[in-house]
């Protein structure tokens, strides 16, 4: 082991002799790392791997003593001197969430993934930072999740866990996709499709449906675009997380897909005098005529054909 | 807690050991700790009934695998001389359907690199929607790179690259020689490839972060088809016949875009951001195809087909979120959104019929949407257990669309062959909900909302839609319950048929992790879904109406249990199961409701029973090493049909190393 660890810091460069940390006095009642470590130690072992600790190590000197626990637990002299009175230092444990909120913004608040935190459905239904991030003890060094991701997230969208279990899905469980792929737990800008209403906790790739991060095949720009497919999204014939039906399609069989909105009634479709119904030719007696994308092959859109024969 | 999620990443593992083993030991090595783990074995599977759906559904396959990694070094002191964290993970590498790696170097203060590699194996049947004729078994590779340097600085840049890569053959079908023709399978090789590449930059000052990213996504597809040796049609009764084929369909072209945002949060009152993207795409198509055969009338029949032009879509997009802090207790956002896309082409088609050359053809097609949102929320925590929030959303939508045809040599288009359709929609959408909070364990939510649009585009999109929603979670230690229920309604009406959705939603969940050597979880979830809508088709020449009815009561339940026998042992068993018992009937000939077309009876639902129970095993054979087992079953089982059926057997065995 010791060999083989050895080759890897050879590999990349050797390792440098530990320099020692530069040791502060407290300030404003901070006492610093060194003496939360005497209480937990595990805590503070650990530390290292901890995205966190690259702030101590950023600190300048005169900054040090503030820059590990107590940047986020505050002050501790009184938590030290109240021999771990639990009132006197910030404990998330017992933090109201819009505090635990507010407490962990001021360092993450300006990216861009976190723009929409303050309006997402997590934190209008008290779901916040420490419910999904075990900062002291994550199961993955990404994010710092207290658990893996999608077990976090099955943890309270059951029906969605059951989705995923369906014999057509996205391959999440399989470990392929995870759910932020699609989903920006933090909350999301009001997406491009559907009236810009729903859903509100789906990323979006760039400034479109996630689906078109990986089928980019169905992106287009094409001659002939399948206009529901644009207006009101993919989830129009389709169930993004997982169906009993081929190709996660909302209903068995393609033909009632289609027919449900080519009937050509009322004022729908983009000429607003309904969509395009299935002419005389379609006769549907004949089984050639019951799986409409047996033709229709280019059913997402085409360059060369408008009934997306080709 | 611990215990607890490492129950629950037991859990979720799916025919492969991702289970807690015992904690790898990590060394120091000079200012480095380094933990590594990797677990080596052999997949296994034994499949009755049909293979094709079973690699549809699961695809795991027989052969030796790298069932995962993972290398973890990271600097104790956070000054390493090249990096100061470094992480690789891998899983299924070895031909495993579903793989990937990641990568995740960075050295603090100068550089943060990370990578994600991922490789899917997809193979579909595509009963559903063409009677087994479209087939893919196409392999996807996605990769994703991203730098940033500086991160810690108040001036960071970011470089990246993406690249997806589909291939593989498939099998498409081909409609010839002229709308009533029969159609013929065509195989094709697929060669998709998109690659992206990133740059950009954040600026802090003033309070103020500014951050903008430059990229260029450029796509081609590739995919040539040829039929070399005679064909005959899916059609015994049509006389078309197919002698060969050659298809040629470049498509290539790259969407440039900008992403620029502008963050202020900090204060105390208030806290904002804006965003503004542009995306401008084009591509460009030829595609040349040659047919010979005989036509349904038996005449010979040749056909060539060019076709060529490019097609445009710029997208905009902007938002612009306030939040407000009048007190401590009151939160209100609201958020104003733009999107604005266009598409346009331009299309030449060229037909020749046995030596006859028709007119070209210039479609012309124009679709543009410009949606304009804006939601505000209020949040309010009246007492210390008591939390309200409310918000009103509005939206309105112009759809402008142009549908033209000329003919070469003409003149250009005039407004009146080139109509213009305009359409808008305005949706007005109320929300409200409930935190109650009577203990500290438990928590109560309620939510509900309500929209009305006045102009939906299509008869199944939201038009008078209502949704009720209520959770229900006791929370203390190891013991977690919870119990959901969230009703969906919409209908859509129109003057000869109405459309209504109505899904309906019951679940419950419980966990329980308080034993070191014993946890389990289980969840049942009820999934209704019931809609109708007015179908029009043609039947023997005769037009008729009707409505399509689609009902789905879909039973779901897991259930899973570990036991732990010191460190020396670990034994998990689970059960998925998924029932959808349809609307009752046994059999497709039913008639529940006598207003469906019978062409429509097995149409309406689709019973059926998926059910997967699996064990695991795992051994802990000396201080660093584990021996892995897992078997799973699958079995599948429709009830209208034996056709797609199967039953499978798979599991592994590996050897698990970590020091």
């Amino acid at each position: 082991m010791r060999f083989g660890a050895a080759f890897i810091l050879l590999f990349c460069g050797g390792a440098l002799p530990a320099s020692p940390q530069a040791v502060t006095a407290p300030v404003q009642g901070y006492v610093g790392s060194n003496v939360c470590k005497t209480c937990h130690p595990t805590v503070v072992a650990g530390y290292f791997k901890n995205p966190h600790f690259k702030q101590t190590v950023a600190a300048k000197d005169d900054q040090k003593a503030e820059s590990g626990c107590e940047n986020c637990h505050g002050p501790g002299k009184d938590h030290v001197e109240g021999r771990g009175l639990k009132s006197a230092i910030k404990a998330f444990s017992v933090m109201e969430p819009k505090t635990v909120l507010d407490e962990c913004l001021r360092c993450h608040s300006q990216t861009l993934s976190r723009a929409n935190i303050r309006r997402s459905a997590h934190t209008q239904n008290s779901v916040v930072c420490t419910n999904c991030h075990g900062i002291h003890k994550p199961v993955s060094p990404k994010g710092l999740l207290a658990q893996k991701q999608t077990d976090l997230c099955y943890s309270c969208h059951t029906s969605v866990k059951a989705q995923f279990s369906m014999p057509f899905k996205h391959r999440v469980n399989e470990g392929f996709m995870s759910c932020s792929d699609c989903h920006n737990p933090h909350g999301a800008p009001a997406p491009t499709w559907r009236m810009a209403s729903r859903p509100r906790m789906v990323d979006q790739a760039g400034n479109e449906e996630p689906c078109l991060k990986c089928h980019t095949d169905k992106r287009g720009p094409f001659v002939f675009e399948h206009a529901a497919v644009r207006v009101d999204g993919c989830e129009s014939c389709h169930s993004p997380h997982g169906s009993t039906n081929a190709r996660l399609l909302r209903r068995p069989v393609i033909l009632t897909v289609c027919l449900e909105c080519h009937n050509g009634l009322g004022n729908f479709g983009r000429r607003s005098t309904g969509v395009l119904p299935t002419t005389s030719t379609h006769n549907l007696s004949d089984p050639r005529y019951q799986n409409c994308t047996t033709c229709h092959v280019r059913i997402h859109g085409s360059n060369a054909d408008a009934r997306f024969l080709r | 807690m611990t215990r607890l999620a490492a129950f629950l990443f037991a859990v979720s593992a799916f025919a492969q050991s991702s289970d807690s083993v015992g904690k790898p030991r990590g060394e120091d090595v000079g200012n480095y700790n380094v933990v590594q783990s990797f677990e080596l074995g052999y997949r296994f599977r034994s499949v009755g009934g049909d293979l094709g759906k079973y690699r549809s559904d699961v695809n795991y396959g027989n052969g030796v695998r790298l069932l995962r990694s993972s290398l973890m070094v990271h600097s104790k002191e956070g000054d390493g001389s090249f990096f100061d964290e470094l992480l690789l993970t891998t899983q299924g590498l070895g031909n495993d359907p579903y793989e990937s790696a990641t990568l995740r170097i960075q050295k603090n203060k100068l550089y943060q690199y990370s990578l994600l590699w991922r490789e899917n194996a997809y193979f579909n049947p595509g009963l559903t929607i063409s009677n087994g004729l479209h087939l893919l078994d196409t392999n996807r590779q996605m990769q994703d790179h991203d730098l940033v340097l500086l991160p810690q600085s108040s001036f960071r840049f970011f470089l990246g690259f993406s690249r997806n890569v589909e291939s593989g053959p498939g099998l498409s079908t081909i409609q010839l020689f002229d709308s009533r023709g029969d159609q013929f399978p065509l195989f094709s090789d697929i060669r998709r490839q998109t690659t992206e590449y990133r740059i950009g930059n954040e600026i802090r000052v003033m309070g103020f972060r500014l951050n903008w990213t430059r990229g260029w996504e450029n796509f081609k597809e590739d995919s040539p088809t040829s039929l070399t040796r005679p064909s005959v049609g899916e059609n015994p009764a049509d006389g078309t016949t197919l002698a060969s084929l050659q298809r040629v369909e470049p498509y290539h072209g790259n969407s440039p875009y900008w992403r620029v945002a502008l963050f202020k949060e900090g204060a105390k009152w208030y806290a904002a951001n804006g965003r503004l993207t542009y995306t401008s795409g084009q591509r460009a198509f030829v595609q040349s195809e040659s047919a010979l055969g005989t036509n349904r009338f038996g005449s010979e029949a040749n056909r060539q087909v060019l076709t060529f032009g490019d097609a445009r879509r710029p997208v905009v997009t902007g938002n612009l979120t306030l939040s407000l802090f009048p007190t401590s207790r009151i939160t209100v956002t609201n958020q104003t959104s733009l999107y604005q896309i266009k598409m346009e082409g331009n299309s030449f088609y060229r037909e020749f019929n046995n030596g006859d050359a028709s007119s070209a053809v210039l479609p012309f097609q124009y679709l543009g949407i410009r949606t304009f949102a804006n939601s505000t929320d209020a949040d309010v925590k009246v007492t210390d257990w008591l939390g309200l929030r409310a918000g009103y959303h509005f939206s309105t939508r112009r759809i402008r669309s142009v549908e033209a045809l000329g003919f070469e040599g003409d003149p250009p288009l005039t407004a009146d062959q080139a109509p213009v359709s305009e359409q808008e929609n305005h949706l007005h959408a109320g929300a409200f909900g409930l935190r109650i909070k009577p203990i500290k364990p438990l928590t109560i939510l309620f939510e509900s909302e309500i929209g009305r649009a006045d102009k939906p585009f299509l008869p199944l999109s939201e038009k008078n839609y209502h949704v009720l929603g209520g959770r229900v979670e006791y929370r203390k230690k190891a013991v977690r319950l919870s119990a959901y229920t969230r009703a969906n309604y919409n209908t859509n009406s129109v003057s000869l048929f109405a459309y209504s959705a109505r899904s309906r939603q019951y679940g419950a969940d419980a966990s329980w992790a308080a034993l070191r050597w014993f946890s389990f979880d289980a969840s049942y979830a009820k999934l209704h879904l019931d809609t109708q809508g007015g179908i029009v088709f043609f039947f023997n020449a005769a037009r008729q109406s009707g409505t399509s009815v689609y009902v789905s009561n879909l039973h779901t339940g897991h259930f899973g249990a570990r036991v732990a026998l010191r460190s020396r042992a670990e034994v998990y068993v689970g059960l998925a199961h998924i029932q959808d018992v349809g609307d009752g009937r046994a059999t497709a000939t039913g008639v529940p409701n006598p207003a469906t077309p019978a062409l429509f009876l097995t149409a309406q639902t689709f019973p059926l029973r998926f059910q997967s129970p699996q064990a695991r095993l795992s051994i802990r054979l000396h201080e660093k090493v584990r021996w892995n087992a897992g078997y799973q079953y699958y079995g599948y089982h429709e009830q209208f049909s034996s056709l797609q059926n199967y039953r499978a057997h798979t599991g592994y065995s590996g050897i698990l190393w970590s020091f």
